[in-house]
Protein backbone atom coordinates (compact mmCIF):
# COMPACT_ATOMS: atom_id res chain seq x y z
CA UNK A 1 0.00 0.00 0.00
CA UNK A 2 1.55 2.81 -0.97
CA UNK A 3 1.45 6.81 0.77
CA UNK A 4 -1.48 7.92 -1.80
CA UNK A 5 -3.98 5.55 -0.66
CA UNK A 6 -4.02 5.82 2.73
CA UNK A 7 -5.26 9.41 2.12
CA UNK A 8 -7.69 7.94 -0.29
CA UNK A 9 -11.32 9.17 0.01
CA UNK A 10 -10.05 12.70 2.11
CA UNK A 11 -12.45 15.93 0.99
CA UNK A 12 -11.31 19.62 0.33
CA UNK A 13 -12.74 20.19 3.78
CA UNK A 14 -10.23 17.70 5.39
CA UNK A 15 -7.47 19.58 3.51
CA UNK A 16 -8.49 22.83 4.96
CA UNK A 17 -9.27 21.81 8.23
CA UNK A 18 -6.13 20.45 8.34
CA UNK A 19 -4.07 23.35 6.90
CA UNK A 20 -5.55 25.64 9.11
CA UNK A 21 -4.96 23.23 12.24
CA UNK A 22 -1.22 23.68 11.69
CA UNK A 23 -1.38 26.76 10.84
CA UNK A 24 -3.26 28.25 13.98
CA UNK A 25 -1.18 26.11 15.81
CA UNK A 26 2.13 27.03 14.59
CA UNK A 27 1.40 30.96 14.89
CA UNK A 28 -0.48 29.94 18.27
CA UNK A 29 3.19 29.05 19.46
CA UNK A 30 5.25 31.66 17.52
CA UNK A 31 2.52 34.18 19.22
CA UNK A 32 2.67 32.74 22.78
CA UNK A 33 6.73 32.80 23.05
CA UNK A 34 5.95 36.48 21.74
CA UNK A 35 3.72 37.67 24.07
CA UNK A 36 4.45 36.25 26.76
CA UNK A 37 7.37 36.64 29.68
CA UNK A 38 9.22 34.10 30.08
CA UNK A 39 9.87 34.27 33.56
CA UNK A 40 13.46 34.99 33.58
CA UNK A 41 15.27 35.96 36.69
CA UNK A 42 18.19 37.42 37.96
CA UNK A 43 20.30 36.27 41.12
CA UNK A 44 22.78 38.13 42.59
CA UNK A 45 25.03 35.79 44.38
CA UNK A 46 27.75 37.26 47.32
CA UNK A 47 30.66 35.05 48.67
CA UNK A 48 28.50 32.21 47.59
CA UNK A 49 25.43 33.25 48.95
CA UNK A 50 21.71 34.45 46.85
CA UNK A 51 21.18 37.68 47.82
CA UNK A 52 18.82 38.98 45.70
CA UNK A 53 16.10 37.19 43.06
CA UNK A 54 14.89 39.81 40.97
CA UNK A 55 12.55 39.29 38.13
CA UNK A 56 14.35 40.35 34.75
CA UNK A 57 11.17 42.86 33.15
CA UNK A 58 11.42 45.11 36.18
CA UNK A 59 14.22 47.82 36.35
CA UNK A 60 15.72 48.66 39.03
CA UNK A 61 19.21 49.16 40.38
CA UNK A 62 20.33 47.44 43.44
CA UNK A 63 23.80 47.47 45.36
CA UNK A 64 25.16 44.96 47.22
CA UNK A 65 28.16 44.99 49.54
CA UNK A 66 31.03 42.33 49.05
CA UNK A 67 34.19 42.28 50.76
CA UNK A 68 35.65 45.12 48.54
CA UNK A 69 33.45 47.31 48.88
CA UNK A 70 29.57 48.26 46.91
CA UNK A 71 28.49 46.86 44.09
CA UNK A 72 26.15 48.46 42.02
CA UNK A 73 23.80 46.48 39.52
CA UNK A 74 21.31 47.39 37.34
CA UNK A 75 18.26 45.86 35.71
CA UNK A 76 16.89 48.16 32.45
CA UNK A 77 15.01 46.44 29.49
CA UNK A 78 15.36 42.70 30.37
CA UNK A 79 19.35 43.37 30.62
CA UNK A 80 21.87 43.49 33.37
CA UNK A 81 24.88 45.20 33.95
CA UNK A 82 27.25 46.51 36.76
CA UNK A 83 27.93 49.98 36.87
CA UNK A 84 29.54 50.45 39.63
CA UNK A 85 32.11 48.36 41.59
CA UNK A 86 35.39 48.27 43.61
CA UNK A 87 37.45 46.21 42.38
CA UNK A 88 40.53 47.36 40.32
CA UNK A 89 40.23 45.98 36.98
CA UNK A 90 37.09 46.74 36.39
CA UNK A 91 36.19 43.33 34.46
CA UNK A 92 32.65 43.32 35.35
CA UNK A 93 31.74 46.97 34.29
CA UNK A 94 33.45 46.60 30.87
CA UNK A 95 31.58 43.24 30.32
CA UNK A 96 28.60 45.96 29.89
CA UNK A 97 24.92 44.57 29.63
CA UNK A 98 24.36 41.46 29.25
CA UNK A 99 20.50 39.30 28.75
CA UNK A 100 21.54 36.16 29.10
CA UNK A 101 24.41 34.25 30.82
CA UNK A 102 26.25 35.79 33.95
CA UNK A 103 28.76 38.82 34.82
CA UNK A 104 31.29 37.57 37.50
CA UNK A 105 33.25 40.14 39.75
CA UNK A 106 35.89 37.82 41.28
CA UNK A 107 37.60 40.52 42.99
CA UNK A 108 34.21 41.73 44.91
CA UNK A 109 33.09 37.89 44.94
CA UNK A 110 29.96 38.81 43.02
CA UNK A 111 28.08 36.82 40.56
CA UNK A 112 24.82 37.64 38.86
CA UNK A 113 23.26 35.13 36.13
CA UNK A 114 20.07 36.04 34.57
CA UNK A 115 17.97 32.33 34.40
CA UNK A 116 15.05 30.48 35.22
CA UNK A 117 16.22 30.46 39.03
CA UNK A 118 13.63 28.20 40.75
CA UNK A 119 14.52 28.60 44.05
CA UNK A 120 12.03 31.22 46.66
CA UNK A 121 13.63 34.56 46.13
CA UNK A 122 15.68 35.70 49.31
CA UNK A 123 13.41 37.57 51.74
CA UNK A 124 13.59 41.55 51.05
CA UNK A 125 14.53 42.95 54.41
CA UNK A 126 17.58 41.09 55.77
CA UNK A 127 19.04 40.78 51.81
CA UNK A 128 22.05 43.49 52.42
CA UNK A 129 23.03 41.58 55.32
CA UNK A 130 26.51 41.58 55.33
CA UNK A 131 28.19 39.26 53.22
CA UNK A 132 25.81 36.66 53.00
CA UNK A 133 21.95 37.98 53.73
CA UNK A 134 19.61 35.50 55.31
CA UNK A 135 21.01 32.78 54.30
CA UNK A 136 23.64 33.23 57.63
CA UNK A 137 21.03 33.68 59.65
CA UNK A 138 19.68 31.16 62.31
CA UNK A 139 16.36 30.99 62.75
CA UNK A 140 15.93 31.08 66.57
CA UNK A 141 12.26 30.47 67.87
CA UNK A 142 11.02 30.01 70.74
CA UNK B 1 -30.29 4.63 30.65
CA UNK B 2 -32.32 1.57 31.79
CA UNK B 3 -34.77 1.82 29.49
CA UNK B 4 -32.20 3.14 26.83
CA UNK B 5 -30.42 -0.12 27.19
CA UNK B 6 -33.88 -2.25 27.63
CA UNK B 7 -35.10 -0.70 24.35
CA UNK B 8 -31.32 -1.21 22.51
CA UNK B 9 -31.54 -3.95 20.20
CA UNK B 10 -30.04 -6.93 20.87
CA UNK B 11 -27.35 -6.12 18.45
CA UNK B 12 -26.15 -3.09 19.56
CA UNK B 13 -25.17 -4.58 23.11
CA UNK B 14 -22.76 -7.08 21.47
CA UNK B 15 -21.81 -4.44 19.43
CA UNK B 16 -20.85 -2.27 21.98
CA UNK B 17 -19.41 -5.16 24.25
CA UNK B 18 -17.15 -6.27 21.89
CA UNK B 19 -15.91 -2.43 20.34
CA UNK B 20 -15.86 -1.18 24.13
CA UNK B 21 -13.30 -4.04 24.66
CA UNK B 22 -11.17 -3.37 21.93
CA UNK B 23 -11.48 0.59 22.73
CA UNK B 24 -10.42 -0.75 26.18
CA UNK B 25 -7.38 -2.49 25.35
CA UNK B 26 -6.06 -0.12 23.05
CA UNK B 27 -6.66 2.79 26.16
CA UNK B 28 -4.77 0.22 28.59
CA UNK B 29 -1.99 -0.38 25.70
CA UNK B 30 -1.33 3.44 25.30
CA UNK B 31 -1.08 4.15 28.85
CA UNK B 32 1.94 1.32 28.82
CA UNK B 33 3.77 3.34 26.17
CA UNK B 34 6.38 5.19 27.25
CA UNK B 35 5.84 8.95 25.88
CA UNK B 36 8.53 11.92 25.60
CA UNK B 37 6.37 14.52 27.20
CA UNK B 38 3.75 13.23 29.96
CA UNK B 39 0.90 14.62 28.11
CA UNK B 40 1.43 13.31 24.56
CA UNK B 41 -1.29 10.84 24.21
CA UNK B 42 -1.64 8.75 20.75
CA UNK B 43 -5.35 9.01 21.23
CA UNK B 44 -6.02 5.38 19.82
CA UNK B 45 -9.35 4.40 21.79
CA UNK B 46 -10.66 7.14 19.77
CA UNK B 47 -10.29 4.71 16.19
CA UNK B 48 -13.08 2.91 17.96
CA UNK B 49 -15.03 5.76 19.12
CA UNK B 50 -15.16 7.04 15.17
CA UNK B 51 -15.50 3.44 13.96
CA UNK B 52 -18.29 3.27 15.89
CA UNK B 53 -19.97 6.48 15.24
CA UNK B 54 -19.55 5.91 11.23
CA UNK B 55 -21.17 2.42 11.63
CA UNK B 56 -23.82 2.65 14.38
CA UNK B 57 -24.52 6.08 15.40
CA UNK B 58 -24.13 8.22 18.01
CA UNK B 59 -25.71 6.20 21.01
CA UNK B 60 -23.26 3.04 20.75
CA UNK B 61 -20.10 5.08 20.03
CA UNK B 62 -21.24 7.96 23.38
CA UNK B 63 -21.83 4.40 25.07
CA UNK B 64 -18.52 2.63 24.42
CA UNK B 65 -16.83 5.67 25.19
CA UNK B 66 -18.65 6.08 28.93
CA UNK B 67 -17.68 2.55 29.39
CA UNK B 68 -13.77 2.94 28.22
CA UNK B 69 -13.35 5.79 30.14
CA UNK B 70 -14.98 4.21 33.45
CA UNK B 71 -13.76 0.17 33.11
CA UNK B 72 -9.88 1.43 31.96
CA UNK B 73 -9.52 4.32 34.82
CA UNK B 74 -10.59 1.44 37.32
CA UNK B 75 -8.84 -1.21 35.51
CA UNK B 76 -5.66 1.80 36.25
CA UNK B 77 -6.29 2.99 39.25
CA UNK B 78 -7.41 6.42 38.10
CA UNK B 79 -11.02 5.85 38.85
CA UNK B 80 -12.58 9.42 40.13
CA UNK B 81 -9.25 11.00 40.06
CA UNK B 82 -7.66 14.21 37.91
CA UNK B 83 -6.71 11.64 35.11
CA UNK B 84 -10.29 10.28 35.16
CA UNK B 85 -11.56 13.57 34.58
CA UNK B 86 -9.56 14.59 32.03
CA UNK B 87 -10.25 11.37 30.22
CA UNK B 88 -14.25 11.68 30.71
CA UNK B 89 -14.59 15.01 29.88
CA UNK B 90 -12.36 14.67 26.87
CA UNK B 91 -13.96 11.41 25.38
CA UNK B 92 -17.57 12.57 25.93
CA UNK B 93 -16.69 16.18 24.02
CA UNK B 94 -14.48 14.55 21.07
CA UNK B 95 -17.84 12.13 19.99
CA UNK B 96 -20.51 14.56 20.80
CA UNK B 97 -18.62 17.19 18.70
CA UNK B 98 -17.83 14.48 15.49
CA UNK B 99 -21.44 13.47 15.83
CA UNK B 100 -22.34 16.93 15.45
CA UNK B 101 -20.35 17.57 12.68
CA UNK B 102 -21.44 14.40 10.55
CA UNK B 103 -24.65 15.46 11.52
CA UNK B 104 -24.87 18.96 10.18
CA UNK B 105 -22.94 17.62 7.17
CA UNK B 106 -22.69 14.32 6.61
CA UNK B 107 -19.75 13.73 3.49
CA UNK B 108 -18.35 17.05 4.13
CA UNK B 109 -15.19 15.24 6.30
CA UNK B 110 -13.98 11.58 5.76
CA UNK B 111 -12.79 9.74 8.83
CA UNK B 112 -9.33 11.93 8.38
CA UNK B 113 -11.32 15.07 9.19
CA UNK B 114 -14.00 13.70 11.70
CA UNK B 115 -11.20 12.25 13.75
CA UNK B 116 -9.67 15.89 13.73
CA UNK B 117 -12.37 17.19 15.01
CA UNK B 118 -12.46 14.82 17.47
CA UNK B 119 -8.60 15.23 18.26
CA UNK B 120 -9.00 18.99 18.41
CA UNK B 121 -12.11 19.37 20.90
CA UNK B 122 -10.48 16.47 22.79
CA UNK B 123 -7.95 18.99 23.40
CA UNK B 124 -10.04 21.84 24.03
CA UNK B 125 -12.20 20.20 26.71
CA UNK B 126 -9.04 19.03 28.59
CA UNK B 127 -7.04 22.20 29.01
CA UNK B 128 -10.70 24.10 29.89
CA UNK B 129 -10.49 21.45 32.27
CA UNK B 130 -7.22 21.83 33.73
CA UNK B 131 -7.58 25.16 33.81
CA UNK B 132 -10.87 25.40 35.95
CA UNK B 133 -9.92 21.80 37.80
CA UNK B 134 -6.36 22.08 38.49
CA UNK B 135 -3.79 24.55 37.24
CA UNK B 136 -5.71 27.66 37.69
CA UNK B 137 -2.91 29.92 35.68
CA UNK B 138 -4.23 30.88 32.69
CA UNK B 139 -0.72 32.09 30.97
CA UNK B 140 0.52 28.37 31.60
CA UNK B 141 -2.74 26.90 29.39
CA UNK B 142 -2.27 29.39 27.12
CA UNK B 143 1.44 28.47 26.18
CA UNK B 144 0.69 24.86 26.24
CA UNK B 145 -2.42 25.37 24.24
CA UNK B 146 -0.78 25.64 20.39
CA UNK B 147 1.32 22.92 21.38
CA UNK B 148 -1.41 20.45 22.11
CA UNK B 149 -3.45 21.34 19.18
CA UNK B 150 -0.61 20.78 16.61
CA UNK B 151 0.55 17.30 18.66
CA UNK B 152 -3.14 16.61 18.38
CA UNK B 153 -3.25 17.06 14.70
CA UNK B 154 -0.81 14.97 13.79
CA UNK B 155 -1.94 12.18 15.58
CA UNK B 156 -5.87 12.90 14.69
CA UNK B 157 -4.49 12.33 11.38
CA UNK B 158 -2.86 9.00 12.21
CA UNK B 159 -5.61 7.65 13.99
CA UNK B 160 -7.98 9.29 11.04
CA UNK B 161 -6.26 7.46 8.56
CA UNK B 162 -6.39 3.89 10.38
CA UNK B 163 -10.07 4.29 10.88
CA UNK B 164 -10.35 5.06 6.74
CA UNK B 165 -8.39 1.59 6.14
CA UNK B 166 -10.54 -0.11 9.44
CA UNK B 167 -13.57 0.73 7.88
CA UNK B 168 -13.15 0.35 4.41
CA UNK B 169 -12.25 -3.21 5.26
CA UNK B 170 -14.92 -3.76 7.65
CA UNK B 171 -17.22 -3.07 4.60
CA UNK B 172 -16.17 -5.44 2.05
CA UNK B 173 -16.28 -7.86 4.73
CA UNK B 174 -19.76 -6.67 4.83
CA UNK B 175 -20.94 -6.54 1.53
CA UNK B 176 -19.18 -10.21 1.26
CA UNK B 177 -21.11 -11.80 4.27
CA UNK B 178 -24.08 -9.96 2.56
CA UNK B 179 -23.62 -11.14 -0.75
CA UNK B 180 -23.18 -15.41 0.83
CA UNK B 181 -26.42 -14.64 2.93
CA UNK B 182 -27.72 -13.58 -0.14
CA UNK B 183 -26.14 -16.75 -2.30
CA UNK B 184 -27.30 -19.37 0.00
Amino acid sequence: MNLKNLFEGTTKADRILFIVLIFLSFSGIVFMKEVLPEGKTVRIEVNGHPVYLLPVEKDRVVSVDGPEGETVIEIKNHKVRITKSPCYNKLCIHQGWIESGAIVCLPNRVVITIGNHKENPPIPPFDKGGDGGIFDIDAVTG
Amino acid sequence: MGGFLISMQLQDKYRIALLSAYAIALHGFESLLPTPIPWLKLGLANIITLIALLLYGIRVAITITLIRVTLASLFTGTFLGPAFILSLGGGVTSTLSMWFVLSISPGLLSPIGLSLIGALFHNIAQLFLAYFLFIQRIEAILLISPVIIFIGTLTGTVNGVVSGILLKDLKKADKKIQNENKSE
